[in-house]
């Protein structure tokens, strides 16, 4: 195969579809770190026009991490949808981007391939997209999931509450619970990451949330995103009322196993979870991921990070999760160094999770090291709301007071969502007006009031 | 464009109707809304003084439309001004000697390389590893190691302090102790190759712990027994939260001690070391990468 | 704001692409030339009649059938009644198809009711047909390719609006529609060349916005 293209005289040569799709790759300091980016800005180009001529079929033929090697691949290639396959596989990738935006391409079209997809195809559909390419089609990939409550439906933005504290101290973490529900947040999950990875404070903390939506008929999910084998220790104690359950994913096998798992591993977790979850519908795990993780464990194969990060995805949809998100700019300014690189990630990794079929929401976040401003931070948010983003995270003041980083606050989801004329999930949109917290996308009488959660 | 709407649009021009905003309502008399400020001791809600208790999370601050009151506003920002001015702080190159410290410096050349490449953060320059065989006493029990980590403000504020308690307790169990030192642009695995170097029994670097809001001054100690290139992560014990609301750096430096002990007895550091026994006196330490609540304070106050 | 148009709700379009023969006849519809039919549910019974007739214009169809339903939009049978039924008739399903675009096209963007007070609690339709299509120029009495004006307005204001359109201009008098119609409005057909309807209608407009500010003035 002929990897190469000529800009103004200057011919640029590939070795390997992996080079490809790596100096493909809009400018990221984790790629740069890896030793894999492009060199300057016209070899980045003529990787591009590469890649554009690359069929579907080139990329499934190779993966950036070989079948021998990576269960993860193997996942893939062994589940892959043979007739949806069939329908693109010809496509190259610069007709495939064209397909994407077309505007006869509908949500459910693109539903009706996304099976035949691999990581490999949607990281490379990416490269080739500008961040409102990236919008655009992220906004019309339809994907609704069900649990307790119905996200991800057309017209809506939902938000995890996210409550955590630096001791699991379960008075601190109901404080924030309460007064994040009066600003209309919570409905995608209240989810706490612990400081304490133990089965019993899982339990605790589960038994806690669970006590809030409870006695105040909360349409929504409890979550404590302890390591996958805790909360099957805390499944195993039993009556632990555990909606959904939580972790996080890397991009190889050798990533996964940096983070303790594996995908027979969470083989048994799914089918635990089965049997033992409190929540109602079909959808019950939840997953988060971020492009560097592969990288910070030495497991990035020599790829880059976008098409690592698409591979999670990969992994994750076996599981048909209720929750996916990417925490785009917790890693630090060593994976993505500013506002712009933080940006771009985001829009990115919501574009390929929505295309493979999850339901994506997004931690905009930074943290203090990385060159990124609160207003950029402010401008995502919207952007990721006209996206059509299923949900964001939610905090007091937008500081994660355990994980030291700032991400967005209570205060965010209800500008955000009267920006973009988004509300909630319908099942926690009508407790909201029941509540007086919400009258549709305005603020109630009660709002911001976390006097009103008992 | 159809007869009828030109017709009707020159029909409204003509009754003077044509501005497409109906006028304003009459100018109303604005009062002063009521203040709502970032709760304090004195000012706070019923909810924020139930919640201070509790947790160190901004609640109970009310909002105006959807948005913050301007004091939350500004108290955000101050916060977020420490924050980052930690973050930005460069140790200046003469201030180890100042302090009658041995300068060492990593392979990083400037401060925006340090915040992307940790791998050069993670070994010493060339003239550092001379100067490191030349002046530095070799054979040591223990390795101190200061360093500007995530915040020099933090390594300059309290750092000498909690290098010199550390180092007196170590002395006063009897331990040999290295020469004092202070090494610039450095990350956590430094310490792996200037204790190899210095051929230290247990090496421990100080250094400035990554900023969170409103917290700039905040160091971390990193502790690894027989330190060789190639220890990860989990072959190494760290207190984190030393400054002046947090661990004070004498607690600090003697927990230190105590955990050197423990390494030295049992030959090993990391997932492996027992600390169990140190429970009373370590705290929450012993129980690994534990992080006490930050108190809030509020930032600024204006003179009137 | 007055004058700003009030766009109508197209609440349904459907075809019938082979009619029973029962249900062609029921509706007005010939069976030995028409076999498809297409039917329009609209909020406003006025805009429709016009953009039937803009219809016949554009494809070889025939308005077989168009009432209005009692008391209005407001008060419809269901969420797709609205306040008329407008059905067309053609050879085959795609000549249909051809009329509907025309007639949705006409909804879009040229027939619709005005405001004429703030708020929009009192509406006027003065529109002006440039040149009538076969189903309203036979409605009418006059021929195809007419001028018409089309003037609507609720009772009070319909009447003293209709008195100022026939003194502002060189118009006569087609058809008056006095209070109540089916939507308890009231309705005036004039005609005469372009120029003159125009005149006609933009008295009409401004005389209902006179009545909605003043509505009572007679001493």
């Amino acid at each position: 195969m002929q990897l190469a293209a000529t800009i103004r005289g200057t011919k640029y040569r590939f070795d390997s579809i992996k080079e490809v799709l790596a100096k493909a790759n809009p400018p990221k300091s984790g790629d740069d770190q890896a030793g894999i980016s492009a060199r300057d800005p016209v070899e980045r180009v003529a990787a591009r026009a590469v890649l554009a001529e690359l069929t579907l079929h080139d990329l499934r033929e190779n993966p950036v991490v070989p079948y021998e090697l990576d269960e993860l691949t193997r996942l893939v290639e062994d589940t892959l949808h043979a007739d949806a396959y069939q329908a693109i596989r010809s496509l190259t990738v610069g007709q495939f981007r064209e397909w994407l935006l077309e505007t006869s391409t509908t949500g459910p079209l693109i539903r009706s391939i996304s099976r035949g997809l691999t990581p490999e195809m949607a990281a490379a559909a990416s490269k080739l997209m500008s961040n409102m390419d990236l919008m655009i089609v992220g906004a019309k990939c339809e994907v609704v999931v069900r649990a307790n409550n119905t996200l991800g439906l057309p017209g809506r933005l939902s938000a995890r509450l996210q409550p955590n504290h630096p001791t699991d101290n379960v008075e601190g973490i109901l404080f924030s619970t309460r007064e994040g529900l009066s600003y209309g947040c919570g409905d995608a999950v209240i989810g706490v990451n612990p400081a304490t990875e133990s089965a019993e404070s899982t339990a605790e903390i589960l038994r806690a949330l669970n006590g809030v939506t409870t006695r105040n008929n909360i349409p929504t999910q409890n979550c404590v995103l302890s390591h996958v084998t805790v909360q099957m220790d805390a499944l195993r104690l039993g009556d632990v009322p555990m909606d959904l359950m939580f972790q996080s994913f890397s991009g190889s096998e050798k990533g996964n196993r940096a983070f303790g798992i594996s995908v027979a591993l969470m083989d048994e977790a799914y089918a635990m979870m089965s049997e033992l979850r409190s929540s109602h519908g079909p959808n019950f795990m939840y997953f988060e991921t971020g492009q560097g993780s592969a990288l910070s464990s030495d497991a990035h194969h020599g790829a880059d990070q976008v098409t690592l990060e698409a591979r999670c995805y990969g992994f994750a949809r076996r599981y048909k999760p209720f929750l996916v998100n990417t925490v785009v700019g917790f890693i630090g300014p060593e994976y993505l160094e500013d506002g712009a690189q933080i940006t771009r990630a985001a829009l990115e990794d919501h574009f390929m999770g929505k295309l493979l079929g999850l339901p994506m929401g997004c931690d905009a976040c930074f943290t203090y090291h990385s060159a990124m401003g609160q207003n950029e931070l402010e401008c995502l948010k919207v952007l990721l709301g006209a996206a059509g983003c299923s949900y964001l995270m939610s905090l007091p003041v937008g500081d994660d007071i355990m994980l030291n980083y700032q991400s967005t606050s209570f205060h965010d989801i209800p500008s955000v969502r009267g920006l973009v004329q988004r509300r909630p999930t319908p099942e926690f949109d009508a407790w909201l007006h029941e509540m007086g917290i919400m009258d549709g996308l305005k603020p109630g009488p009660r709002f911001g009031d976390p006097g009103v959660i008992r | 464009m159809s007869t009828t709407r030109k017709l009707i649009e020159a029909l409204r021009e003509r009754l003077g109707q044509a501005d497409p905003l109906p006028s304003p309502p009459a100018i109303p008399r604005i009062q002063a809304p009521p203040a709502r400020v970032f709760p304090t001791a004195r000012t706070r809600s019923c909810y924020a003084e139930q919640a201070a208790a509790h947790t160190a999370a901004i609640l109970g601050i009310g909002h105006v439309g959807t948005r913050y009151a301007t004091d939350v506003v500004l108290q955000f920002q101050a916060e977020l001004a420490v924050a980052h001015d930690a973050v930005h702080t460069v140790l200046p190159d003469d201030w180890a000697q100042s302090q009658g410290l041995l300068p060492l410096k990593s392979r990083v050349e400037d401060h925006h390389q340090f915040l992307l490449r940790p791998d050069l953060g993670r070994r010493l320059d060339e003239e550092s590893l001379e100067r490191l065989r030349g002046n530095a006493i070799q054979d040591v029990d223990i390795q101190p190691i200061l360093a500007d980590g995530l915040s020099a403000v933090a390594t300059m504020g309290s750092g000498i302090r909690l290098l010199e308690t550390f180092s007196n307790e170590c002395r006063f169990r009897g331990w040999t102790v290295g020469t004092p030192m202070c090494a610039k642009y450095a990350r956590v695995w430094l310490q792996d190759e200037i204790g190899e170097t210095v051929g230290a029994r247990v090496a421990c670097i100080l250094l400035g712990e990554r900023p969170g809001l409103g917290t700039g001054d905040g160091l971390s100690a990193y502790m690894v027994y027989e330190p060789r290139m190639g220890k990860t992560d989990s072959d190494r014990n760290m207190i984190s939260n030393i400054h002046a609301r947090g661990i004070v750096p004498e607690l600090a430096g003697r927990q230190l001690a105590m955990m050197a002990g423990a390494m030295l007895d049992q030959k090993t550091s990391g997932v492996s070391l027992d600390l169990s026994g140190l429970t009373a006196e370590l705290g929450q330490a012993a129980s690994g990468g534990y992080r006490e609540p930050q108190r809030r304070v509020r930032l600024v106050e204006t003179d009137r | 704001m007055i004058l700003e148009a009030i766009p109508p709700t197209i609440l349904s379009v459907r075809r019938i692409h082979a009619a029973h023969e029962s249900v062609l006849r029921s509706y007005g519809a010939d069976p030995s030339k028409h076999t498809s039919l297409g039917l329009v549910t609209c909020d406003q019974d006025d805009s429709t009649y016009v953009a039937l007739d803009e219809a016949t214009k554009h494809a070889p169809i025939d308005v077989v059938f168009a009432r209005s339903f009692y008391a209005g939009a407001n008060h419809a049978s269901g969420r797709l009644s609205g306040e008329i039924l407008g059905v067309i008739a053609g050879p085959d399903p795609d000549t249909v198809e051809e009329g509907l675009m025309a007639l949705v096209r006409c909804l879009e963007h040229d027939a619709c009711f005005y405001s004429a007070d703030d708020g929009a609690t009192i509406a006027v339709f003065p529109h002006v047909i440039t040149s009538l299509g076969y189903y309203l120029s036979e409605e009418a009495g006059l021929q195809p390719g007419d001028s018409m004006a089309y003037l609507v307005a609720p009772p009070i204001e319909a009447t003293i609006a209709f008195d100022a359109a026939m003194k502002a201009a060189d118009v006569r008098l087609v058809r008056a529609f006095t209070p109540p119609t089916q939507t308890n409005y009231a309705a005036a057909w004039l005609t005469g060349i372009l120029t003159e309807c125009q005149a006609a209608a933009e008295a009409y407009a401004e005389a209902v916005v006179e009545v909605a500010r003043r509505p009572w003035d007679f001493r």
